[in-house]
């Protein structure tokens, strides 16, 4: 149902491309990551705790992504202000972990170097974009 | 239900797994180097070859950006035939080039790879233009 004449559309259409595209990239990510784990747990002298640190840390990174992506998504449709502050929030803790995994976890490979920095540019945008998205919203109040 | 759906994750992440293999073979160049020449080979070589591989990886950086631009501006977004011949692009240039990083061939392929997946791509974004 289109508005005509009465509010103007605030989403921000770059915003939702980042998010879409986003989620499909963590998707291939996490599937790369999870082969590279086996591939350097098999391969590379890791010891017991540091593997299971560095596993369960990918675990926390897909469920705070989904966090992030779910929040930001519905929040940049709804045009809900809090929604969209959340996922800016949790985008702080998902880009400490990406840069854990691009220099400080135990082995890094050149592969994971690479996508984790791709990474690192999808969140830099969203949280410009984000962050421009949550004042349009402030300013031009519906409700 | 609109094939877009398919296409459009299918053909960014082609785009960007070639993006990731091209860097890592910028990366790790040494190898390579050392795969194009001559068993025994002088420091003169070396670093011509290594230039020569460094312009290409090179151009092929800057085409990607320029490919890029051209997915996230949305202007060939709904030409199914385009995305198709990118998604086809893509995925050979990757298997191709993992082929040549693992396998360690010589320089001169890099070229043909280049020149097949790259030809392919500028006349099709050409034509839409």
């Amino acid at each position: 149902m289109a508005a005509y004449g009465r509010q103007p559309v605030l989403s921000s259409t770059s915003l939702q491309i980042l998010f879409y595209l986003n989620g499909w990239y963590f998707a291939a990510f996490f599937i790369a990551e999870c082969l590279m784990f086996v591939y350097k747990g098999v391969l590379l002298p890791y010891t017991q705790a540091n593997l299971t640190l560095d596993v369960v840390l990918l675990l926390l990174f897909l469920g705070l992504e989904i966090l992030r992506l779910f929040y930001g998504w519905k929040g940049n449709l709804c045009q809900r202000s809090l929604a969209l502050f959340v996922s800016v929030c949790v985008l702080v803790p998902c880009a400490v972990l990406s840069v854990y995994y691009l220099i400080l976890q135990t082995f890094v490979l050149r592969l994971e170097f690479v996508l984790n920095a791709v990474l690192l540019c999808f969140y830099g945008l969203e949280l410009v974009l984000g962050l421009m998205t949550i004042s349009v919203f402030l300013r031009g109040n519906i409700y | 239900m609109p094939v877009q759906i398919i296409l459009v994750p299918a053909r960014f992440l082609t785009l960007i797994a070639h993006l990731v293999i091209v860097i890592i073979i910028f990366w790790s160049r040494e190898n390579s180097v050392r795969a194009c020449l001559p068993l025994d080979y002088s420091d003169e070589e070396y670093r011509s070859e290594d230039t020569r591989l460094v312009v290409a990886l090179s151009v092929t950086l800057g085409l990607f950006a320029i490919e890029l631009m051209g997915f996230l501006s949305g202007v060939s977004l709904f030409n199914n035939n385009q995305a198709l011949l990118s998604i086809g692009c893509h995925a050979s240039g990757c298997v191709a080039l993992l082929f040549f990083l693992f396998e360690q061939w010589t320089c001169s392929i890099y070229w043909w790879i280049f020149a097949f997946c790259r030809s392919v791509k500028l006349q099709s974004l050409f034509s839409l233009i």
